[in-house]
């Protein structure tokens, strides 16, 4: 090999393990196979009382023994949002053939995103200290309601002391917090980065959404998640970790490492909206997608999936299937496929949309978009069944309320 | 040749001042900005005091055609932090054609807890039947980065980073990476932290809050002084600075981000976290130890965090630690968390552009574990081609970043 690839190999990013603890299933086999069969992991709430609420459903984390994962003199520490994250980190670690050492642990990190931390214990904290007062509150607590909590009893769990930071940017904090990660590697800072997402279902989180009116069923229509469907009426909200290992093409090759995929390049973007709200054009996703396409050199008729934000929310859907419509107009359609109505929208959600984009570029399967079956638009979406196709390339989309955007790129 | 990437804009309110000029003398003074809280009530507490931003009107700062409804304080904190930092560096009001290039990152900390806890006191209270749920949709922390942004019309890259104490530092790091990657031609980046009951009790329940005010390395240290603050600073390209004759604060010269991975609330006292996020700063910026001129220390005040730093600045400088500057600026604005690493910033850029070194106020006693010279007695002139600023959090993650003094030249090679 010559020295200008050995450089370009340095500068690649490439996808050489995945962990994950989802709703749909507790690591790769589990999931990939539920993921790709079309199931769903949208059901009856059971860890909370629902009653109250319109809405009844969500996509809860079951089977999940931290056990298995996690040494029990930390686990007492860890609450749940830790354990899901420490768990998906050590199985990404095993899936790429990493074992922390003394020699590797300082150019070892993790970048996570969540877009609303521990909401279950800072409901607890709070709780106690508006109604008892403050001589009443738990300092057992404190550490866990911070929202770089999980990432740092990981790092503590694991043994790893690299770069280790934590983005909250609602719906796009894991595919930021993969961006970054992407970009720490390409620079060298680190020489293996875990990227992706965690959050979770609490009570408090749950009554939140349902007053702010953005659960299913909306409109007088039955509960359920259909993304770009006709009768979509809200999303379901859900829970889970997935989080990706990252290292450098040269690295993978060195240690005889088949990757994934390549992180080919990303697009970060806002447009305006009213707090909390949507925009009112696609613009913004036009334009991050373009940045995205032209930080990854890659042709847009290179591009054979998106895997879309898309949650079976009124607006979102109908935004993103509207500007793939105008960014693929006269063009070839890429197949869009959308994971929430198997996943629930769990926010950082990117990070379990990155595992099971990995797993599709792996094995060239693209999972269904579930209960999709009257598309509101003539897009090419998986609806139904999954589909086989060769896929060189694959955008992965983060769209949030309040305007923001990050889009990346995946390469073979 | 790699890009520099240059500070033209700053803006900050804190417990000592509502703008920089006015921080820029206060810090000269060693103005103590703690003191008696009235956002909340806090008779029940351990502590009574804190850092608390005097006399905010948000409409003394924020102009009416900007909407700032639903805002929370943290919100209209940072806007007005970010439109002072606009208007200094003359992008205020920003040219159209500009817009789609400016991105915005802050580092984020209690959000709009302070407004949530009112909300949540009535759910809890009433069975929820006053509780109005439209207070929550501020909470998050950030809220504060989309109200900017939507405000500004901005249309670059977005985000917030949550790493307890210190988010702030990594924003601008993070920042400075956005532009030189070309995802961005101008970043805002900085911080915001406003006080809430949550935080207030959190710190105190961990008895780590020093019930009179924080004494920064002094031996008699009883821990820290919770502040609130709002800082963002403009960067931006060098050249591209230079062509639309910005005036030049400084620039950012590099950062490192490591992890103790050894507890989540107690620093690492063999200093390995600290030590290799100092040392990371120093390989990424290109400089050597004798290249620095300052430290703005992390120093909370805590017991164990000031002995750690001190020990950690010996393991990365030697002898030469003994005869660098070490200041604590914390003793005048408290510790503001998640705005800490980004105020603590401007306080770097503030002591290179007026040479002088910001002092550690409240400082009486000294400690034998903490021997360096930490400015204790006034301020103190000083040509300053460096500073570097500590910031290390909760959950082990610590950055450093290092600022220099804008030259032509390079700032060690004017």
């Amino acid at each position: 090999m010559d020295r200008n690839q050995r450089i370009d190999n340095a500068r690649r990013v490439v996808v050489t393990g995945i962990g994950m603890v989802t709703p749909l299933g507790i690591g790769k086999e589990e999931f990939g196979r539920r993921l790709f069969s079309g199931e769903t992991a949208i059901a009856e709430i059971k860890s909370f009382d629902t009653s109250s609420f319109p809405s009844h459903l969500g996509a809860e984390v079951t089977n999940f023994n931290p056990r298995d994962f996690i040494s029990v003199k930390n686990m007492r520490r860890m609450d749940n949002i830790s354990l899901m994250t420490a768990a998906s980190a050590r199985m990404a670690l095993e899936d790429a053939g990493i074992q922390i050492t003394p020699e590797n642990r300082d150019r070892v990190g993790i970048i996570l995103g969540t877009a609303f931390g521990a909401t279950d214990v800072t409901a607890q904290f709070a709780g106690t200290l508006l109604t008892q007062g403050p001589a009443s509150v738990n300092p057992i607590l404190v550490p866990n309601i911070v929202m770089n909590a999980p990432a740092g009893h990981t790092s503590i769990e694991l043994g790893f002391r690299g770069v280790n930071t934590t983005v909250t940017h609602f719906a796009v904090s894991a595919e930021t917090a993969i961006a970054y990660a992407a970009a720490e590697i390409r620079r060298g800072t680190a020489d293996f980065i875990l990227a992706g997402g965690v959050d979770i279902l609490s009570k408090f989180y749950y009554e939140s959404l349902t007053k702010f009116h953005a659960l299913s069923p909306q409109n007088g229509g039955t509960e359920a998640c259909r993304p770009f469907d006709k009768n979509r009426n809200g999303m379901i909200a859900g829970e889970g970790c997935g989080i990706i290992f990252l290292e450098n093409m040269e690295s993978a090759m060195a240690r005889g490492r088949k990757p994934y995929c390549e992180i080919k390049g990303t697009g970060m973007g806002s447009s305006p909206t009213t707090p909390t709200g949507w925009p009112e054009n696609t613009n913004g996703v036009k334009r991050t997608f373009s940045r995205a396409l032209k930080k990854a050199d890659c042709a847009i008729n290179d591009i054979q999936a998106i895997f879309a934000a898309a949650n079976g929310g009124r607006i979102l859907d109908a935004m993103e299937a509207e500007a793939y419509a105008e960014i693929f107009t006269g063009l070839e359609k890429p197949l869009i496929t959308a994971l929430k109505g198997a996943t629930g929208e769990s926010f950082s959600g990117g990070g379990i949309m990155a595992c099971a984009l990995a797993l599709s570029m792996e094995k060239n399967i693209l999972p269904p978009v579930v209960r999709l079956t009257n598309p509101f638009r003539p897009l090419a979406f998986v609806a139904g069944e999954k589909k086989e196709i060769e896929i060189n390339n694959a955008v992965l989309a983060g769209i949030s309320f309040g305007g923001t955007y990050a889009y990346l790129i995946f390469g073979k | 040749m790699k890009k520099r990437i240059v500070i033209t804009g700053l803006g900050t309110l804190n417990s000592i001042a509502n703008n920089v000029p006015d921080f820029a003398s206060a810090l000269r003074e060693g103005v103590c900005g703690i003191g008696a809280i009235d956002l909340f009530d806090t008779a029940a507490f351990r502590s009574q005091t804190g850092g608390q931003i005097k006399n905010f009107i948000a409409r003394d700062y924020i102009p009416r055609n900007f909407s700032i409804k639903r805002m929370s304080r943290a919100d209209m904190l940072s806007f007005a932090a970010t439109l002072e930092a606009l208007s200094d560096a003359k992008l205020y009001p920003m040219p159209n054609k500009l817009k789609e290039e400016v991105g915005v990152v802050i580092g984020g900390g209690a959000g709009g807890l302070l407004e949530a806890e009112n909300f949540y006191g009535d759910l809890l209270k009433k069975n929820g039947k006053n509780a109005k749920f439209s207070k929550l949709s501020a909470l998050f922390c950030a809220s504060s980065a989309d109200r900017i942004a939507s405000s500004f019309g901005l249309a670059g890259p977005k985000s917030t980073f949550m790493t307890a104490c210190s988010g702030g530092a990594t924003a601008l790091g993070y920042a400075r990476d956005m532009i030189l990657d070309g995802h961005a031609s101008i970043m805002l980046a900085g911080g915001v932290e406003p006080m809430c009951r949550i935080t207030y009790a959190a710190f105190n329940a961990l008895k780590s809050v020093d019930p009179e005010t924080c004494r920064p390395f002094d031996k008699n240290r009883a821990g820290l002084s919770l502040g609130e603050a709002a800082a963002i600073m403009v960067l931006e390209e060098l050249d591209a600075a230079l062509s639309r004759g910005a005036k030049i604060y400084g620039e950012v010269l590099g950062y490192g981000i490591t992890c103790d991975s050894y507890h989540m609330t107690a620093p690492d006292e063999q200093a390995s976290g600290a030590v290799r996020s100092m040392q990371a700063a120093l390989k990424d910026s290109g400089l050597s130890i004798q290249d620095i001129d300052y430290i703005n220390a992390h120093g909370t005040a805590t017991p164990v965090n000031d002995a750690m730093e001190t020990k950690a600045i010996k393991k990365v400088f030697g002898k030469r630690a003994y005869s660098i500057p070490v200041s604590s600026t914390k003793s005048m604005h408290a510790h503001t968390l998640g705005a800490a690493g980004a105020l603590e910033g401007i306080v770097s850029v503030l002591a290179l552009q007026h040479g002088f070194i910001p002092p550690t106020i409240n400082y009486q006693e000294s400690d034998p574990q903490c021997d360096l010279d930490y400015v204790t007695s006034g301020s103190r002139k000083a040509n300053l081609r460096t500073v570097l600023s500590n910031s290390f959090a909760f959950g082990g993650n610590n950055t450093t970043v290092i600022f220099g003094k804008y030259s032509e030249r390079g700032a060690v090679n004017g």
